[in-house]
């Protein structure tokens, strides 16, 4: 198996379908000559033409709503959008066309909308945010997080054969840092599963996207305990089973985001546990999060802010210690 | 029963018969305010390039007649929405290029204190409010500033500015309905830089947005961005017909991006002979030549400005970064805003200023 | 806090042009041992992610010495070469050193093997870095290039990447809890740390010492202690440089005409407090010497009222009569300098040509380099030494 970067396995999956599939085609800003502002779609205009490569205008809301009508008429758009906090301009076509058409209407909407998302680089309130949480509270989209390479090409692939409109969230730390074995070819892995990055039985540390590393750094070696980290990989719809069942054997958890505190997916996955595995509990159900505050640029302001390393062993020994 | 719909009255005229002209001294400011932008945008791509500036660096070499001859017509009780290609409006409104240059590198003494970055700032103090990311969103937020000089019956206007790629999104033409259904006081800068990031007009829209003014109910006009004179007819003619009542005007300055859209950015889509078309215009070779013949000590005011630099970047390198423990403040607020007037260095308000309170 | 000149060499580091990059390469020096380089000036062009890039000088000064080879490749913040930034700039270096026996204006030959293996494999020889002899392409780069970077074409630099590299915090506050509960600061505590704190992070510190000899003011003082006499001649020279008379605050600097002199009180454990002295000017030394007696007086019995330690314009330090011989103290914001007066102490010193034992002091200022520069520092120390050399009450 090849060895890729997590951005390379994004395009790569994105390539595979798009050469297996005619219905699949790109749209978004400067994703064509330029070849996308992270250069995912490169060579692809030349490879497949401004068709089914289209740089559109500035205009979050006119990509979503034009995949809308392009989806429910057969064909499979794959929206980028530049940053993923440009999805607030799109975003009553994301949430009030595309969500609600299969209920109200039995029309699918195969669609996907790539959001590059989370800071870490100085990107500032604009560039750094980490928007799933909106998504989830709009009943009718999907939602997932690959943290691996492999998982970036076998989600994307997952979602772009998924009938549904679901969200990409490709965490820009990750996509040149995060290496990895992709599969060659057409791949698609599971959605709707956790993923167990490490097994453990003191305490489990629950996360997705950019954290997932960050957790494992964090709980290598952490006083003797072994613990165990569970990697969401899709937020919409949730694994609860993997989720409590990881809960059931460790009885402590850490649930871990780089999103902003209030109504994260962190307050939904402590509720969860709290509703469904009181009795397995054996400490208290402790967040892990950015504060709410918007994300800051200046490099000292945004450590303070985004999840550390530190944070997360400070975290877990207390836990642990209970 | 007939429902009529609120027009706002008619703004009351105002005494002084204006005089749209510049003096010497004007002149000698519009250049200088363009070679300041200049030094300072230099000095912090050096800057960038030496490891000091964090994230991204976006600048707007060539574009520096459009911002500075639109911002000079300004009032000081004018608001402005600055965008990031105009940093010029930003020194024409008395932002010192120190606290630019320490806002770029996220010190304590920045414009934000580290909050936003690069261009993302406003001085409250000297009534500028700072741009988001999202194109064109400041549009209807000066809407909004016009719409209570209109309420309060103020002779007092808003302007914006906004690029080309702006043109194509929804918030751009409900910024310019809503301006053309309510006469709103406002002027338009559209600062055609003929890309999108990547994306040249032809792939942006099909109708030139000046014609499309016209369809808003209000008119459009053309001017050559890179004639810093003739930038400031235009926003002057256009600041006062708001100022008198009469509505909106857009205001199309023709330029060109002549740097990336961020330094990280290789330009690789610009065809080579329109950079070279571009580059024999620069707004600030051609200005500087027009005022030596016109007997200006041009070397006088680029040793100023040099020297001014110094100073600032001086003080900007010596700023503290912010405080960690301060980074979730300030997420509410705990009093009413309060908007500063900025300075108006066009002679028409020097007696303005000595009378009104600033 | 002092401020030393740089006469330590600087470092040229190796920049990190990109989030995710960890080394680069040398392309090409610009400047040898021995050259001239001014701040901001190209002193050398790398090649990191095989983007190439131009490093400006971070100071003015003369290379003097060049540590890693056209070529090379290192790590990022590895330092790369050092510069003299107290040197004068003279005549570039006419001989050529062991260093730089690579730099080479002809551009070295290409071989026959590199020539077929760039062919077959459509690479790009000038992305290729040389270790060769005057940075020739050697058939082990091909094969190490290729080993890296296979035949696809160059990573582009992202959106995200920036070549931001994070030097050392200047005075900002650490205030990650420690896991220790230790013992809460007292409120005065916490006000003098914050304003401390707040004075260092605002204010540009310089500290300038003068010696002075006090035999005049020994003379003439009888029972009085040494602080009015300083106070005085402290006074007199600000008369004479109202520049260190002032307050800056932002960029608004305020030299005032009268002077109101802060005089700092200790108050035991529980901290210090600096009463002002209002309109010290008009007094005589005698009259300082009571008035600072009745303030220390009703601080140190908490009877001092808000407004006597407000609007100080200059402010005096004494905790000399301990021992200490010389300090860097903070300045009290928003002055533009603060005044230490150490302990006198007797000392052999030169006189005319004869050693004489005379008893002599340290003055120490704290002055904000925003405000005024080491000169006007000097010279108002100077004056206030003369004042008190010549102390003839």
């Amino acid at each position: 198996m090849p060895e890729m970067t997590y951005l390379q396995a994004i395009s790569d999956g994105l390539r595979e379908e798009m050469r297996a599939d005619e219905s699949v085609f790109c749209l978004g800003e400067d994703i064509g000559a330029f070849g996308g502002a992270f250069k995912v779609t490169d060579g692809f205009v030349e490879e497949f033409g401004a068709d089914r490569v289209w740089d559109t205008p500035l205009a979050e809301n006119a990509i979503v709503g034009t995949a809308v009508g392009a989806a429910v008429e057969g064909l499979r758009p794959v929206c980028e959008m530049q940053f993923a906090d440009f999805i607030s301009c799109g975003f009553d076509q994301l949430v009030n066309v595309a969500a609600k058409m299969h209920y109200r209407q039995g029309l699918a909407v195969p669609m996907v909308v790539r959001l590059p998302s989370g800071g870490g680089f100085s990107g500032g309130p604009f560039h750094s945010q980490n928007p799933e949480a909106w998504f989830m509270q709009a009943p009718g989209l999907k939602v997932v997080a690959p943290s691996t390479p492999e998982d970036a090409k076998g989600l994307l692939s997952a979602a772009i054969r998924d009938p549904n409109p679901v969200c990409f969230m490709e965490h820009k730390h990750l996509y040149r840092r995060a290496k990895g074995d992709v599969p060659e070819g057409r791949y698609t892995a599971s959605m709707g599963e956790v993923g167990v990055a490490r097994e453990g039985t003191d305490l489990t540390v629950i996360a997705y996207g950019a954290m997932v590393p960050v957790a494992l750094e964090a709980t290598d070696d952490i006083g003797g305990a072994s613990v165990e980290v569970i990697d969401l990989r899709t937020l919409v719809p949730l694994d609860r089973d993997g989720i409590l069942e990881s809960v059931r054997k460790t009885s402590k958890v850490v649930v871990l985001h780089e999103a902003t505190r209030s109504c994260g997916v962190g307050a939904e996955v402590a509720a969860l546990i709290a509703e469904e595995a009181f009795e397995d509990l054996d400490g208290p159900v402790v967040r892990v999060t950015a504060p709410d505050s918007p994300i800051p640029f200046s490099p000292p302001l945004e450590r303070a802010v985004l999840p550390q390393v530190d944070d997360v062993k400070e975290a877990c020994r207390e836990l642990l210690a209970y | 029963m007939a429902m009529t719909s609120a027009r706002p009255a008619a703004l009351p005229a105002t005494d002084a018969e204006p005089a749209l002209a510049l003096d010497r001294a004007d002149r000698s400011a519009l250049l200088r305010f363009m070679l300041l932008m200049r030094a300072t945008e230099e000095r912090a791509l050096t800057l960038y390039r030496q490891g000091k500036v964090p994230g991204s660096y976006y600048d707007g070499r060539g574009q520096e007649a459009t911002c500075v001859g639109t911002a000079f017509a300004l009032g000081p009780r004018d608001r402005a929405c600055v965008l990031h290609r105009d940093m010029g409006a930003h020194l024409v409104r008395g932002v010192r290029p120190g606290r630019i240059l320490a806002q770029m590198m996220g010190r304590e003494g920045g414009v934000t204190r580290g909050r936003d970055g690069n261009m993302h700032f406003g001085d409250r103090e000297l009534g500028c409010v700072g741009m988001v990311s999202m194109l064109p969103d400041m549009m209807l937020v000066a809407c909004g500033m016009a719409l209570a000089f209109q309420m309060r019956r103020e002779p007092r206007v808003a302007m914006t500015w906004f690029g080309d790629g702006s043109t194509a999104n929804g918030q751009w033409h409900e910024a310019m309905n809503v301006a053309g259904v309510r006469k709103l006081p406002i002027v338009f800068v559209l600062e055609n830089n003929q890309f999108a990031y990547s994306t040249p007009n032809d792939l942006e829209f099909a109708v030139d947005p000046v014609e499309r003014a016209a369809t808003y109910g209000f008119p459009g006009v053309k001017v050559d961005g890179n004639d810093v004179e003739a930038v400031f007819e235009a926003a002057a003619e256009a600041t006062e017909r708001a100022r008198m009542g009469g509505g909106p005007t857009l205001i199309e300055c023709a330029t060109m991006r002549m740097h990336g859209h961020g330094a990280h950015d290789d330009m690789r889509y610009v065809p080579a002979e329109m950079f070279e078309a571009w580059s024999k215009r620069d707004p600030i070779e051609t200005y500087s030549a027009r005022l030596k013949s016109d007997g200006f000590d041009v070397d006088a005011i680029e040793q100023s400005v040099v020297e001014e630099l110094e100073r600032d970047t001086e003080w900007a390198l010596a700023q503290p970064m912010p405080d960690p423990a301060t980074a979730a403040d300030g997420v509410f607020a705990k009093a009413d805003p309060q908007l500063g007037d900025g300075a108006a260095p066009w002679s028409r308000w020097a007696t303005v200023q000595q009378e009104g309170d600033r | 806090m002092s401020s030393s000149p740089t006469s330590a060499l600087t470092d040229v580091v190796m920049p990190q042009m990109g989030v995710s990059v960890a080394e680069g390469t040398i392309v090409e020096w610009h400047k040898r041992v021995g050259d001239w380089v001014e701040r901001d000036e190209v002193i050398v062009e790398i090649s990191t992610d095989k983007v190439e890039t131009e490093v400006p000088s971070p100071e003015s000064g003369r290379v003097s010495e060049i540590l890693v080879e056209v070529g090379t490749t290192v790590d990022v913040g590895t330092v790369l070469a050092r510069l003299d930034a107290g040197a004068r700039p003279g005549e570039p270096h006419v001989e050529e050193s062991t260093v730089d026996s690579r730099q080479s204006t002809v551009a070295p030959p290409v071989t026959p093997v590199v020539r077929r293996m760039v062919a077959e494999h459509d690479l790009d020889i000038s992305k290729i870095p040389g270790t060769g002899r005057n940075g020739r392409v050697t058939k082990k780069d091909v094969v190490a290039f290729m080993k890296e970077w296979g035949e696809r074409p160059a990573e582009p630099v992202l959106h995200t990447e920036s070549p931001y590299v994070e030097a050392e915090p200047l005075s900002t506050v650490d205030r990650r809890l420690s896991t220790e509960p230790g013992v809460p600061l007292s409120p005065m505590r916490r006000s003098i740390a914050d304003h401390m704190v707040r004075s260092l992070q605002t204010a540009a510190h310089c500290t300038t010492v003068v010696e002075a000899d006090m035999s005049a003011v020994e003379a003439a003082r009888g029972t009085l202690s040494y602080l009015p006499f300083v106070a005085r001649a402290a006074i007199a020279a600000l008369r004479e440089y109202p520049q260190l008379n002032a307050t800056l605050e932002g960029d608004r600097l305020h030299v005032h005409d009268e002077v109101n002199l802060g005089i700092a009180v200790a108050l035991g454990d529980d901290g210090l407090i600096v009463p002002v002295v209002k309109d010290a000017h008009e007094l005589s030394h005698e009259g300082l010497a009571t008035r600072i007696a009745d303030l220390a007086e009703r601080a140190r019995s908490k009877r001092l009222t808000p407004d006597e330690t407000k609007g100080g314009t200059f402010t005096i330090t004494n905790p000399g009569r301990y021992g200490a011989l010389l300090a860097t103290p903070i300045i009290n914001q928003p002055q533009v300098a603060i005044l230490d007066l150490e302990a006198v102490v007797k000392r052999p010193v030169v006189v005319g040509d004869a050693i004489a034992i005379r008893p002599m002091t340290y003055l120490c200022m704290s002055w904000d380099h925003r405000a005024l520069d080491g000169v006007l520092a000097a010279r108002f120390l100077s004056s206030v030494r003369a004042h008190l050399e010549g102390w003839n009450g």
